[in-house]
């Protein structure tokens, strides 16, 4: 297990908490908070040691598409990139969900 | 001067036969036999092919023939499509072998990597497995086959039945070419049910210890099936079967084509494409395809090997299938083939590695797979001439004598399940063409005939880019976090979207949030079973328990 | 299409039984996660695996609690427990109060979390606790979906719930296959053999001998009218209520031979309940097996060299107090229990004693009070145990000390010897206050550890580091007590010291901790309550309860 932090500027606010996906194998579930700060914080624990670039590299595209002020809570049971965004980009359409 | 004889192989042949009359009756040889038969009937340095088909081993003559003197025979030129069991490699260790040209080594392919490096076998070549069939005719001709069949006559008439895959293009190669032809059979019978092959291109008959080796390699059970491959599927289904109007198709298979065949009595019919899209199909029996037969979706299969646990379903449904008078399917993998190549719209498969031009490969470090089927099916035929809409939807513009192309689609995710990225820039395969000594370096499915690459990011349409440069930074659009990926930027992206070369799935109306398991037509091998009526019989290892 | 129920995580389960208008309780955005996992490299979850979702089923108030299997196997933890105990026992108060609410418990649960092992233990029994008190009121109806199906100790939550509706895709047991095998060996049970495993523990077979009251199809509708059905209807199968027909069965059963499963069904068809009295143990001239439990039961009773109809289950009222002890018995009939586990026979012959208990004192102002001394070195581990149902003869005797506490009889535990697993459960967590003796020999778990590295998949070096840092991963009474839930720990007399000056003191002990309940309420919350818990020992227990109470009526 490994805890990483990461943080970004962003800009664009948003208007609620979304939560997306469950701690099963393979599976992560991400929480997005929203935050009026322009500094969002990613705190992430992993159950995979030693993929912090991989990481970096899967947020900063994210945040590049979605500068969303959001902190970010991701608990990780070993998930490769492509369900890390999958999870991600489904909290982003969850947050545009009218419910 | 004497007179050239013109008979000398015939004469040879007859020769061989004589020698071991006295263990024959009729064409049949005692099962303790064979042994001493197969010392008799090859000599050192002969081409032997053993059939190892996909799912079919002639797992009986293959344990024989490792276990013959190699003082009485070695050197043996060995032609096998698909390199599957131990002893197939045994025999090089021992010298009964020397030399091998194959298409497949799958479930060996880490021992053939390391017995090419150490020397202990010399490859001819390895081949797609037309290529391999076809010089069976031409430079390859082989002196003796050893074949499996299911049930054979007293004539030697053979009954291959579902499993027939490769029997018929091994045993013509012999039998019209002095070639000697030895079947292995699981059973002898008074009457067979149908003769999937003459008793006349038959020279020796030996009755198996146990029946031979077959396996259930096209089943995947849904229960696997992940989110991600969900939405790949659906991004396919729109972004390309619909698209492109596909009416036939390949599926090379995996857990992302099992996605799309759950899919299409689901989503696709969500989307209104029954009766629009693909009702011609040349793929292997996988059970996962028995919805969409069951909701009406498909119309014909034609198969190169059966699969175990599905005969009784395709007794019962022999206007899909291509079953013979006597009730059970018939398959062909050379026809399968030649099909796959020429007749198709679509390859759809999956593959370990792409590289950055879009060349991909299945030979990862240390593990030399061999090509197999997909190559032939994921190539464009440039000898076509025929036509059809989504054939035609991939010609040129600017071409006054451009013409259609058959449409190759990649689907992969940027990362494997080991978080090793899929897209790099260089092939492990470059590597393991030096290592091997091999000419060409074991390549898949090349960049120019690959048309689509459909990642968890989204689709990318190479067929309509201009130049590799534009090729390039289309595929590190899909590329993901990968290192070849992390080079593209929103710039580019924007751009090839706009161009319609890139799609993600907002831009074809695909929601990631649907993406769940339950839009699977089944989620479990009881609800294939279910959807079947009860016709498919899953082997144990696919049992769902309950 | 079919809509399958099994796919959905637990949170879609929830909304899927409901109908459109929903509420969470105690959700992923609350930060109540458990404190336990990370200590020991294991990754959290936000919600701790259990989903509480307030709406209406069918029109009615209703409250789904969803355990996700998928999460740690569904292992109940410090915090998901307290999540379950806490929204039962605000359903409870509502339907007290006359504002009816129908729990509905979505079980997909491996039982106890090993990662909080006496966590686990404890909240398990409070759950049941909080089944029994609602079941006055509501059908407390329990789904088990699959695929994990309802293990261990849930297994015996399973069989207390009133109606239990279940998928063929769902196994219900105590022990998983693999503990079995790994306790009395493959002979025992083999683990790999898949056929056997489903044909014994698969929902089809324990429909079959009463286990199940049904088994649906695996879809969201299907499986939605049987809940709703189950409600309209009040159905109660009252399954640890069959105590003289399974003391039957056990008279009937043939030991000479290995059970089968057609052989069980043909028995279970065939038995017809007789009335069982297990009668209060008398003095004889041969000692009984030894044990710590056997010991104190003898001293504090009085009764030399003890014997019972049921060899292994010791009962005898004493000045006003009615003793129960489980002991073992080297030759008894059922293999399994020779060691002084908790089996088959032990978990209903106690039910019988207890539930007579609370029969003859019915009309009684003051009750009698229970004390139950408790050496358990686990449940039974065995074939047959699991064919036949063990779980439910634990379910019966826990169910029965929990009503006998919630009918007024102080309930109290007294803890010389082990207090290990399904047998803690069936005998000794029901009681309102647990004195135990400072003795280093007692083990206080959840598992064996050779099992529990097993199923966790560590090696017993890593587990015994772990519980360095988790007190509830500990197998001492010392770190035990950390917990809380002691009333007392008794210093300076060892578990066999049963002298007369001991005896008088653990016995003046034992009737002070029943005067601390006199005019107390009758449930289980002085374990949260003591200055260990609130300090440290139920810190997030306490927290968790404090959060759903809160968001309750929001």
């Amino acid at each position: 297990m490994e805890k990483l932090h990461f943080s970004f500027d962003t800009k664009e606010p948003i208007q609620k908490p979304v939560h997306v996906g469950v701690v099963a194998s393979g599976d992560l579930e991400v929480i997005f908070r929203p935050t009026t700060d322009t500094k969002s914080d990613i705190n992430i624990v992993t159950g995979s040691d030693g993929f912090k670039e991989v990481w970096q590299n899967v947020l900063d595209r994210f945040f590049a598409r979605y500068p969303i002020q959001a902190n970010i809570e991701i608990n990780d049971f070993g998930s490769t990139p492509g369900v890390v965004n999958l999870r991600l980009t489904q909290a982003m359409e969850a947050l545009k969900d009218e419910k | 001067m004497t007179k050239r004889s013109w008979t000398t192989n015939h004469d040879a042949k007859n020769s061989k036969l004589e020698n071991v009359a006295s263990m024959m009756d009729g064409k049949f040889v005692k099962t303790e036999n064979a042994k001493e038969l197969l010392e008799d009937l090859i000599a050192p340095g002969d081409k032997v092919v053993l059939e190892g088909d996909n799912q079919k081993q002639a797992s009986f003559l293959s344990k024989v023939l490792a276990s013959v003197d190699p003082g009485k025979v070695h050197d043996l030129h060995m032609i096998m499509s698909s390199v599957s069991r131990p002893e197939h490699l045994d025999i090089f260790e021992t010298g009964i072998a020397s030399k091998l040209d194959f298409s497949f080594a799958g479930p060996q392919s880490t021992r053939i990597s390391q017995m090419i490096a150490d020397g202990t076998m010399n490859v001819g070549d390895i081949h797609t497995y037309l290529e391999l069939y076809a010089r069976l005719y031409v430079d390859l001709i082989p002196n003796v086959v050893l074949v499996a069949a299911d049930k054979v006559d007293r004539d030697g008439n053979l009954y291959t039945g579902a499993n027939t895959e490769e029997t018929p293009v091994i045993v013509e190669s012999a039998a019209f070419k002095d070639g000697i032809v030895i079947v292995q059979a699981n059973e002898i019978v008074d009457e067979v049910p149908r003769v999937d092959i003459p008793g006349d291109w038959v020279d020796v008959v030996v009755q198996a210890d146990q029946p031979y080796q077959l396996e259930p390699l096209f089943t995947r059970d849904p229960q696997n099936i992940t989110e991600l491959q969900i939405l790949m599927g659906m991004m396919a289904i729109r972004g390309i079967y619909e698209k492109h109007n596909v009416q036939s198709v390949n599926h090379g298979v995996g857990f992302n084509t099992a996605a799309i065949e759950l899919l299409l009595p689901t989503y696709g019919e969500q989307l209104g494409l029954k009766g629009k899209i693909v009702p011609n199909w040349e793929v292997n029996p996988t059970p996962t395809l028995i919805p969409a037969i069951e909701s009406g979706w498909v119309k014909t299969i034609h198969s190169f090997g059966g699969e175990v646990g599905m005969e009784n379903y395709i007794a019962h449904r022999p206007d899909i299938f291509f079953v013979g008078k006597d009730g059970t399917m018939r398959s062909n993998r050379a026809f399968g083939q030649m099909a796959g190549q020429y007749a198709l719209d679509m390859f759809v498969g999956s593959t370990l590695q792409i590289d950055k031009y879009g060349n991909s490969s299945t030979v990862t470090n240390g593990r030399l797979s061999g090509l197999g089927g997909a190559p032939n099916m994921g190539s464009n035929p440039t000898g076509r001439r025929h036509s059809t809409p989504a054939w035609q939807s991939l010609r040129p513009d600017n071409d006054p004598l451009g013409k259609g192309q058959k449409l190759v689609v990649q689907m992969v995710e940027t990362f494997g399940s080991n978080k090793k990225p899929v897209f790099v820039d260089h092939l492990d395969a470059e590597e393991v063409r030096k290592e091997a000594k091999l000419a060409n370096v074991p390549i898949m499915i090349y960049s120019e005939d690959t048309t689509h690459i459909v990642t968890e990011e989204g689709i990318a349409y190479l067929y309509k880019t201009d130049s590799m440069a534009e090729r390039q930074i289309a595929i590190e659009a899909v590329a993901g976090v990968t290192p070849v990926g992390l080079r593209s930027n929103p710039k580019q992206l924007a751009d090839l979207r706009a161009r319609g070369i890139v799609a993600l799935p907002e831009d074809i109306g695909v929601h990631r949030s649907e993406a769940k398991r339950s839009l699977l037509a089944a989620q479990t091998m009881d609800d294939i079973v279910d959807w079947s009526d009860g016709l498919y019989n899953p082997p144990a290892k696919f049992r769902s328990w309950s | 299409m079919k809509n399958s129920f099994v796919e959905l995580h637990a949170r879609e389960r929830a909304e899927a039984l409901l109908d459109d208008d929903v509420r969470e309780l105690v959700g992923p955005l609350d930060n109540m996660i458990s404190p336990h996992l990370e200590p020991q490299g294991i990754v959290p979850e936000s919600d701790d695996g259990v989903v509480l979702m307030r709406g209406t089923i069918n029109g009615k108030s209703a409250l789904v609690i969803s355990i996700e299997g998928k999460f740690q196997g569904g292992g109940i933890g410090e915090v998901s427990g307290a999540k379950i105990v806490a929204a039962l026992e605000k359903a409870l108060e509502d339907n007290q109060a006359g504002k009816t609410i129908y729990p509905v418990l979505v079980l997909d649960t491996g039982g106890v979390r090993l990662q909080e092992a006496n966590y686990g233990l404890l909240s398990i029994s409070e759950i049941q606790n909080a089944v029994i008190a609602l079941k006055k009121f509501v059908p407390v109806i329990g789904l088990v979906p699959g695929r994990v199906g309802s293990f261990g100790g849930m297994s015996i939550t399973a069989s207390i719930l009133s109606y239990l509706i279940a998928t063929k895709k769902a196994r219900i047991a105590l022990n998983g296959p693999e503990v079995i095998e790994q306790e009395a060996g493959v002979r025992e049970f083999d683990s790999s053999d898949k056929d056997l495993i489903w044909n014994t523990l698969g929902t089809k077979q324990r429909l079959a001998t009463g286990l199940v009251d049904e088994v649906v199809e695996d879809t969201v509708d299907n499986i939605k009218k049987s809940v709703s059905d189950a409600i309209d209807a009040k159905k109660d199968a009252h399954r640890t209520e069959n105590i003289d027909f399974y003391l039957s069965l056990l008279d009937k059963l043939d030991l000479s031979k290995k059970l089968d499963i057609d052989g069980y069904r043909k028995l279970y068809s065939e038995v017809k309940s007789e009335k069982h009295v297990i009668d209060d143990a008398v003095g004889s001239n041969t000692p009984g097996t030894k044990s710590r439990g056997r010991v104190w039961f003898e001293k504090l009773t009085g009764i030399k060299n003890a014997k019972s109809s049921v060899s292994t289950v010791l009962h005898a009222e004493k000045d006003g107090k009615e003793y129960v002890a489980i002991v073992p018995d080297a030759d008894n009939k059922f293999p399994r229990v020779r060691d002084g586990e908790v089996g088959l026979e032990e978990g209903f012959a106690v039910a019988s004693i207890v539930n007579k208990v609370v029969a003859d004192d019915a009309d009684k102002d003051i009750k009698r009070p229970i004390i139950m001394v408790v050496d358990v070195p686990s449940q039974a581990y065995g074939y047959q145990e699991e064919l036949i149902g063990i779980h439910v003869a634990l379910g019966s005797s826990a169910a029965a000390y929990a009503k006998a506490r919630q009918a007024g009889h102080p309930v109290i535990a007294f803890i010389p010897g082990d207090a290990v697993s399904g047998g803690f459960l069936a005998h000794g967590l029901q009681s309102n206050r647990l004195i135990a003796l400072d003795d280093t020999s007692i083990t206080i778990q959840a598992m064996s550890k050779a099992s529990a590295a097993r199923i966790t998949q560590r090696t017993i070096a890593e587990l015994e580091e772990a519980t360095k840092h988790v007190p509830a991963m500990a197998y001492d009474i010392d770190n035990y007590e950390k917990l809380g839930a002691l009333y007392k720990l008794v210093k300076g007399i060892g578990s066999y010291d049963a002298t007369d000056e001991n005896v008088a003191k653990i016995n003046s002990i034992i009737d002070e901790a029943i005067q601390t309940t006199v005019g107390k309420p009758a449930d289980l919350h002085f374990r949260y309550e003591t200055p260990i818990a609130i300090e440290s020992g139920r810190k997030a227990t306490n927290a968790v309860r404090k959060a759903v109470f809160e968001q309750w009526n929001a």
